[in-house]
Order: structure tokens, then C-alpha cells, then sequence
């Protein structure tokens, strides 16, 4: 049966990205309005949860509460403290600086999990500092002294767009490739071992020629992979698809507008799926089925 | 940093856009330039003091403020600098500092430590102080972007914007703080006239230059456009100074654009590189200090400048 989806914000101006759901409330960014909001499912209404932020995409919440960005604007992961203030992390790879995150995870050992790909928005400021010649998959984790010390754990990536973790931390999804930069898009799986070691990458779903591939994903409480992407320029249109862990396509579900850019569950049961797409939409499509994977 | 003559590396400097008779008067056609320190990351806030015959200037992304003189090379006089950005020097002679990413006005004693001028407007955190100038009162003025919260490279500890405003402010000479104006979205160079009677402010997003009438106790009237940049060349308004005769420089696209009073345009300095401010400095203020992104270099003009120190 086909989800039922329905406009619960926006249209903002320009594309709505990540999304976090924060217990209570589905914060989610609207990119070029440079805020956050957060849409209160038991009011029906949204406010803004931090503003200025830069062009944040992804986001993800913290044991603390607290919320790490990937700043698209600001070439970097910013960290918003419960105190309203923003800190940088550590936006230097080998003293270089990393490429313009889009998505970022934290494991429960507070590790930032970050998709670093290019961005067809130049960042702020004078372009004083090149590019690398990688898009990685990168990780932020904290130094015996409390500083964050950045590491690359992916070297097969052409353009990673989404990172997520299994519930058991042993495998790290990755959504990879651009293709308005001629990539191949395809879904990526990494084992990880107790350490956080990364292993040989497998590929579990490769998009054809000149498809959109996937922009955003989430995991449900089977341990599928929830991720939405396409357009209606070519190929299947816009969609959502569930695919299990070894990558099979178990359902696949027409997104309610083009350019879907990010999803995630929320609501009380967790069994809503929220979506946000190119136009600045927010949609829900509520009991769906599936519920997402415990936080 | 070690100084460096001859025509090699760093920007070359052209002139074009002659737009009347009159150019000459400025620089000539085909002006030398030396660079004066090539190993920098994004120089800024240049700023001559003529008491000591010295160039004081800031790297951003390099977090050092500089002292250059002319036969000495450089020396590092503050690092980390807060990111500092653009610079003045008050009544005294003391470098006042808008500390860019450190999100404060400082000002270097002349014992060497610093001390903070203004880091709050209405309880909150400043944005980023980016340019800054003294009045002959003793009273300074800033503009209060966002982009040191922002811009790759020239961050420090804390990056959330809590200002709806981004202003222009005054310290009186007793310290207390007031806006001027928040008419610009991004106001980053500003300056006086030669008589103190005009204030330019100009607007990076925006691409344009305001002009306010300044009353007597310094406040401002409302804003007229002085010019509006559309030149398809990259490059935004950014550093800005004013002759002695009061035409009003402005880094813009492809170079420094130099404007008559009534804003029209007298002539430019094509520069090969960007740009980012300049100062007049030497016994005659006719040399041309400009910092780009990477080095700093200078030229000489035919006309001086306003002197730093009033």
C-alpha cells in the first residue's frame, strides 16, 4: 500500500535536508534559510530550533542532547551546545582542509561519522585553501586530552551524501557518488570491528547511468535501509526504497515530490516517516509499517 | 616572512577603466609595485604608522598580527591574533584590532597587552568585527559582519551568530558603545572623508558603497548610494580609504577601484590577485600598501593619502 504522505511544513526557500528526531519533536534544516527548525508532531506546529547555521545538512543528536552539524557553507562539523553556542570541531584532515560535509552520524561512543563530498555551492569566504582529491568517508572522535582528532576511514569514495550505522555498530552504510559530477551512484557497506576498524567496502545496490542515487537514508528496526533519492529528470522518478542489509530492494514507495533529499522516523511510536526534498518541503507519512531502528 | 623586491611572483598591478582624464594625477600608467611579504595566507587590516616608520598589517588565516619596515623584513607581534582583521591606530598611536574570529575590539597597549573595547551589544556576543577606523575625536567605528563566524580558515571557539544585526558601531572616546546603523546586510570597509563630514560604509553582499552625513557628535543621517558595483570581474567591496583630496578607494572587482567624491569612477588598479585592503603609508603617504590573499605588495601613487594617525 502506497504511504501517505502530507505536508507538515515549508515549502521553505530553497532545499530542507537532515533530519533528527530529538524524542519529542523532528528537527530538521532548511539549508539555505541557514536555521533548523523543529516541527512538534503533538502541536502540528514548527518553530526554529538555531538559527545562522550556516547551511547545515545533516544533522544528528547527541547522548548529551547536544547537536553536531555538517556546515555545507562552512566547509566543516559544527557542534550546537545545549548553551545555545556553537563550537567548531577539527576541519583539518593531515593539516588540509576536508571537502564540504553533508551528513554526519555519532555511534554511542560519541564518534562523528561524516559524509565529505563536493558542493556545488561554493563555501563562505575568499577561496583560500584547495580541495582535497578524495570525497571520504571521515571520522571525528576526541583525543585523550578532549580535543577532536579527524581521520579518513573510507578511500573508495567518489562523493559519499549519506552515512548511517547499524544498530550494532558493525557496519557503516554509505550512500556515494554525485551525479551531476558523472558519478556512480551506489550503496556502500563497510564492516567495522569492535574498534571501529573499517573494513573492505562491498557494494550493495548500484544505481544506473545518469541516476540520482540516494541523497539521504535511515535505518528501521528490522535493520533496513530506509533511503530516498532520485529525480524525475530520468530513471525510476523519485522514490523511497527499503533495502535489507545485504542489500535486496524489499519495498519501494513514489516519493510525494521531486528531489527527496533526506528521511527519518519519528512520532510517539516512531513509526512515521518524515522526508524532506529540493522544493523546502517537509512531509510525514505516518504508520507506515515499519518503525525506525532504537536510538 | 622575508622581504622581497623585483617584478617577480605576487600580483601585478595595471591600470585601466580610465574613465576621464585625471588618472594620471592618481598613479601612472604603468605603475612598479614590490612585494613586501609573499608568505602569508590572507593578509589584512594594513594600517602605516608613521611614527616609527613601520607597516603594521594582520594574517587571518595565518592568526598573526605583522610589523613590517622597510630594510627589517617582518616580525610576528601577535599569535595567535584572535584572527584579527582590520586595524587602526587611535589618538596614541595604539593598534586598535577588530578581532575577527576572537568576536571583540582589542587594543595593543604600548606595553604590549591587550585590552578588549567592546565584545557584546544588548547582552550578545558581537558577530565579528571586520574593519575599523578612529575620528579625530578619539572615537572608533567598526562594521560587524558575520563572516568570521563562518568563512573557512578564520573561525575560533565559538561559532553561533546571536545578532539579528549587522552593524556599524562607535566607542566613544569614554568607552560606551552605540549603533550607527544596520542599513547593510554585510558591512565590511569603512572610512571617512578628509573633513570627517562624510562616513562610507560598504556592503560585500551588496556589492555598494553608502554615504552618511556625520553630525557633530557623531551619530549619522540616513544613507545615499554612492556607488553600486555590477562589473562582472570577481571581487566584492571590501578594504576602503580616502585621499587627501577625498577620492574614495575601494578594493571591488578585479582590483582597486578609485572614485571621485560624487562616486564616479576615476580609474582602477588592475591587480592579478585578491585584494582584500590597502593603506597609505610612508613619510609622504603616497605608497600603496595593499594586502592580498597570499602576500602583501606595494606601489606608489602620485597624490596622498589620509594619514592614520589623525
Amino acid at each position: 500500500m502506497a504511504w501517505a504522505f502530507d505536508l507538515v511544513a515549508g515549502p521553505y526557500r530553497g532545499r530542507t535536508g537532515g533530519l533528527a528526531w530529538d524524542g519529542k519533536a523532528m528537527l530538521f534544516s532548511a539549508v539555505l534559510e541557514e536555521r533548523i527548525e523543529r516541527f512538534d508532531p503533538a502541536s502540528g506546529k514548527t518553530g526554529t530550533f538555531r538559527k545562522y547555521t550556516g547551511r547545515t545538512n545533516g544533522i544528528a543528536i547527541a547522548a548529551d542532547g547536544s547537536v553536531f552539524g555538517a556546515q555545507e557553507g562552512g566547509r566543516r562539523v559544527i557542534h550546537f551546545l545545549n548553551n545555545g553556542s556553537t563550537a567548531p570541531t577539527n576541519d583539518l584532515l593531515d593539516g588540509q582542509h576536508h571537502n564540504q560535509p553533508t551528513d554526519v552520524a555519532v555511534d554511542t561512543q560519541g564518534r562523528v561519522w561524516i559524509a565529505d563530498t563536493w558542493n556545488a555551492q561554493a563555501p563562505y569566504g575568499p577561496p583560500v585553501y584547495p580541495f582535497p582529491d578524495h570525497a571520504s568517508v571521515l571520522r571525528l572522535e576526541r583525543d585523550e586530552r578532549g580535543a577532536w582528532r579527524l581521520n579518513r576511514v573510507t578511500s573508495d569514495t567518489r562523493g559519499p551524501r549519506s552515512v548511517r550505522l547499524s544498530v550494532d555498530e558493525r557496519t557503516l552504510y554509505v550512500a556515494d557518488g554525485d551525479v551531476e559530477r558523472d558519478d556512480a551512484c551506489t550503496l556502500r557497506a563497510y564492516p567495522l570491528d569492535g574498534d571501529g576498524r573499517v573494513g573492505q567496502g562491498s557494494v550493495l545496490h548500484a544505481f544506473g547511468a545518469g541516476e540520482r542515487g540516494i541523497q539521504g537514508m535511515c535505518l528501521d528496526s528490522d535493520g533496513n535501509i530506509v533511503a530516498c533519492g532520485g529525480w524525475k529528470k530520468n530513471g525510476p522518478g523519485p522514490a523511497i526504497y527499503v533495502f535489507s542489509p545485504d542489500g535486496r530492494v524489499v519495498e519501494k514507495q513514489p516519493a510525494p515530490a521531486d528531489w527527496p533529499m533526506r528521511c527519518e522516523f519519528g512520532d510517539a511510536g516512531r513509526d512515521s516517516l518524515y522526508l524532506t526534498t529540493g522544493g523546502g518541503h517537509l512531509y510525514r507519512a505516518q504508520k507506515i509499517g515499519r518503525k525506525g531502528a532504537p536510538r | 616572512m622575508s622581504e622581497a623586491h623585483g617584478q617577480a611572483g605576487g600580483p601585478q598591478i595595471e591600470v585601466d577603466n580610465v574613465a576621464a582624464a585625471g588618472a594620471g594625477h592618481i598613479i601612472d600608467p604603468h605603475p612598479s609595485w614590490e612585494t613586501v611579504a609573499p608568505d602569508i595566507l590572507f593578509g589584512e587590516g594594513p594600517v602605516w604608522d608613521p611614527r616609527n616608520r613601520q607597516l603594521f598589517f594582520t594574517d587571518i588565516c595565518g592568526d598573526t598580527i605583522w610589523k613590517w619596515k622597510p630594510g627589517s623584513g617582518g616580525e610576528a607581534i601577535l599569535k595567535p591574533s584572535a584572527k584579527a582583521n582590520g586595524m587602526c591606530l587611535d589618538l596614541e598611536g595604539r593598534l586598535v584590532v577588530a578581532g575577527w574570529g576572537g568576536r571583540t575590539v582589542f587594543r595593543i597597549e604600548q606595553g604590549g597587552s591587550l585590552q578588549t573595547l567592546a565584545s557584546q551589544w544588548e547582552g550578545k556576543k558581537l558577530n565579528s568585527p571586520n574593519d575599523i577606523v578612529t575620528r579625530a575625536d578619539g572615537s572608533i567605528y567598526f562594521t560587524d559582519p558575520s563572516g568570521g563566524l563562518f568563512n573557512v580558515g578564520m573561525v575560533q571557539d565559538d561559532l553561533q551568530r546571536y545578532l539579528d544585526i549587522a552593524g556599524v558601531f562607535r566607542i566613544a572616546p569614554d568607552g560606551r558603545m552605540s549603533l550607527m546603523t544596520a542599513d547593510s546586510v554585510y558591512p565590511n570597509g569603512l572610512c571617512f572623508s578628509p573633513d570627517e563630514k562624510l562616513l562610507y560604509v560598504n556592503c560585500s553582499r551588496e556589492r555598494l558603497i553608502r554615504v552618511y552625513d556625520v553630525k557633530p557628535d557623531g551619530t549619522l543621517g540616513p544613507w545615499r548610494l554612492f556607488f553600486q558595483y555590477a562589473h562582472p570581474e570577481r571581487g566584492n567591496p571590501d578594504g576602503m580609504k580616502c585621499d587627501v583630496e577625498g577620492n574614495l578607494y575601494c578594493t571591488g572587482p578585479g582590483g582597486i577601484w578609485v572614485h571621485r567624491p560624487d562616486g564616479r569612477v576615476l580609474c582602477r588598479l588592475k591587480l592579478r590577485g585578491h585584494a582584500t585592503n590597502f593603506a597609505f603609508g610612508d613619510d609622504d603617504w603616497k605608497t600603496l600598501y595593499i594586502t592580498m590573499v597570499g602576500s602583501v605588495t606595494r606601489t606608489r601613487l602620485n597624490i596622498a593619502g589620509v594619514p592614520s594617525l589623525k
